[in-house]
């Protein structure tokens, strides 16, 4: 039992110093996505909504209405959209509101591309 | 060379066991032939029940997958069932009975005699008529186990499934006397999502999302078996650079796995600081995994005809060294702190016969005593020409198996940076992937058996495809399906119900994994 005494003391303090400092271990794990309005035409908007696995993506009232509340960053909008859709890097994500999770991105008029 | 190496298909048993250059053989094998076929497999050396799950109705489509581990193949013997009945395999081999009873929930047919059957994954439900993969059996499986006496001074009382935080609903039924576990039997449906019925009419690629996450601890032992099992329906080979991927993917699934599975032995025997040293051993390799392959628990990896992630060379191999060392380190003091090495000898014991007799897999097995390994016995893509050391101990209880995973993480080690040394500088580029299986692909309306060995054993998977190469039946069966079956006889074996928590931990199985 000394030994894990020892071996406790030598290994020190782990614990991630995270939020008063930055974790760089946070950099390398996937994020909600980002959406690039001005490449987002109806087909593609379309197709986002198609393959989002947990519903966090829907057409509404000429907007892409995305729920970062549904979002497990699995990445397959980016995968499927990749012209529209690039990783945040953002995952301090919490509001006070649930309804501020919700995000409205417009969708281009013009059917084109 | 395709993956699916040579697969003969739907020819007699004899002839198909004839033929040892193909690497799957499927059989024909009648209703009134199978009781004798499925005794002969069962006697030959070297030779478990793997699986056995149906298919369609009208007639069923009933099949086994015979692992011929001495002969490096598999074995499926395909039979139509027409009535509701069909021979009794359990009684030939044991390691049938759980798949029977699943069978006899999906698809409403049972063995003849009568003889009763569990409930095992689709939970009761009064009011709501769950989806079936076939047609749902006119009387329900009752909710029972085998018949145990209850006798003197010995009571039943049921634990779970809601257990404590962090930890998967199971319903344990413990009879015991006080302290000695006399009996326990498992409810394992509380995590039944239905995977194999949501598969069907999707393509492969897009049921591999969710494949990868019916066992998010074993994503890519599972993914890798369902993707070969897609490539090896579509005549698909991912080439060279994506099966070492894969495989240096896979060997780091097992390493963080081994780590929670020592972590999960402290906690069980109390030591908190051998659970803490463990879980920052775990906490390195799974911050290895996210910068390698961009994901903690490797989803993504594996894709149908390649890899989803390029694994990022440099990183892995300064970061490795570190986290092996880490677990390496508190392994060794973990062997040498008698409070905790006293608690798992002797405990939870599986007899080599049992093992055998249940068609368990992976270090369950190799604790005690049988070398069985399908990187060893069914290699594919890296372990064909990089072999690992089959970690084998004898004594069958906990502490074996401990042991088994400590040689199997050095194991790892060596083979990730063999695999990396294959690789090269300069290869970190995704190779293409081919054979996403888009309806109207040529070969589609086949079917292929994949496998991998995942950190808990042999992961199995079968698909067959419709002519627009949509999914019209997918089977998983990851090890946790083989293994749960041993769980009650290692607990039995003179145990008190506090050494339970040990021997889940030293199985290291999941819950999600058997309910699917």
């Amino acid at each position: 039992m000394p030994q894990w005494f020892l071996t406790g003391l030598r290994r020190g303090v782990v614990t991630t110093h995270y939020p008063a400092r930055r974790e760089p271990a946070a950099d390398d794990l996937p994020t909600p996505p980002a959406f690039r309005p001005e490449q987002l035409s109806q087909d593609r908007a379309l197709r986002l909504a198609e393959v989002c696995p947990s519903a966090a993506l829907a057409i509404a009232d000429g907007d892409l209405v995305f729920d970062v509340g549904k979002c497990t960053a699995c990445g397959r909008c980016r995968q499927a959209v990749p012209e529209a859709v690039t990783a945040s890097g953002g995952f301090e994500l919490a509001t006070g509101r649930r309804q501020d999770l919700v995000k409205r991105i417009p969708i281009l008029a013009s059917t084109a591309r | 060379m395709t993956t699916s190496s040579r697969v003969a298909s739907g020819l007699p048993l004899l002839e198909v066991l004839a033929d040892p250059a193909s690497s799957v053989g499927v059989a024909a094998v009648s209703i009134a032939e199978l009781s004798a076929a499925t005794a002969r497999l069962a006697g030959l050396p070297g030779t478990r029940l793997a699986d056995m799950f149906a298919a369609g109705s009208d007639p069923v489509a009933l099949r086994l997958v015979w692992a011929l581990d001495g002969d490096r193949r598999y074995v499926v013997t395909e039979s139509a069932v027409a009535g509701p009945e069909y021979p009794a395999l359990s009684d030939i081999t044991p390691a049938a009975f759980t798949e029977e009873c699943e069978i006899y929930e999906q698809f409403g047919i049972r063995p003849a005699g009568g003889k009763p059957l569990n409930r095992v994954a689709v939970p009761p439900q009064h009011d709501i008529q769950l989806p079936r993969l076939g047609t749902a059996p006119r009387e329900p499986a009752a909710d029972v186990h085998a018949p145990h006496t209850v006798g003197g001074q010995a009571f039943e009382f049921p634990f779970g499934p809601v257990r404590q935080v962090g930890v998967e609903s199971l319903y344990y039924g413990l009879v015991t006397s006080g302290e000695e576990v006399v009996d326990v039997y498992l409810l394992t449906w509380h995590k039944h999502r239905g995977f194999e019925y949501r598969a069907r009419g999707q393509t492969p690629q897009e049921a591999l999302f969710y494949a990868e996450r019916v066992e998010g601890l074993s994503a890519v032992g599972n993914g890798w078996a369902f993707a070969a099992a897609a490539e090896a329906a579509l005549e698909v080979d991912p080439g060279p650079t994506a099966q070492t991927y894969r495989g240096i993917a896979l060997e780091l699934e097992r390493l963080y796995n081994h780590a929670a599975s020592m972590a999960a032995l402290c906690q069980s025997c109390g030591l908190t600081v051998g659970r803490a040293a463990a879980e920052i051993a775990l906490e390195q390799f799974l911050r290895l995994n996210a910068r390698v392959f961009g994901h903690r628990y490797l989803f993504g990896v594996v894709a149908v005809g390649g890899c989803g992630h390029a694994p990022d060379v440099p990183a892995l191999r300064t970061m490795l060294p570190a986290a092996y060392d880490e677990l390496r380190r508190s392994a060794e003091l973990l062997l040498r702190t008698n409070s905790f090495v006293d608690r798992l000898e002797a405990t939870g014991i599986v007899t080599a016969e049992q093992a055998a007799r249940l068609g368990l897999v992976g270090p369950v097995l190799r604790g005690s005593g049988v070398s069985t390994d399908a990187r060893v016995d069914h290699p594919r893509g890296p372990y064909r020409e990089h072999h690992p050391a089959v970690a084998v101990e004898t004594t069958g209880d906990a502490l074996a198996r401990l042991r088994v995973m400590l040689a199997e993480a050095t194991e790892s080690v060596r083979l990730v940076g063999e695999f990396a040394d294959d690789l090269g500088p300069g290869q970190s580029q995704l190779p293409e992937v081919h054979g996403q299986a888009e309806p109207g692909t040529p070969h589609s309306g086949r079917s292929g058996l994949g496998w991998a060995e995942s950190s808990r054993g042999e992961s199995l998977a079968w698909l067959e495809l419709d002519r627009a190469g949509r999914i019209s039946r997918a089977r998983i069966r990851p090890a946790a399906v083989r293994n749960w079956r041993g769980f009650d006889d290692a607990c039995r074996a003179q145990n008190v119900f506090t050494d339970i928590p040990i021997i889940e931990a030293s199985f290291w199985l999941t819950v999600a994994g058997t309910a699917r």
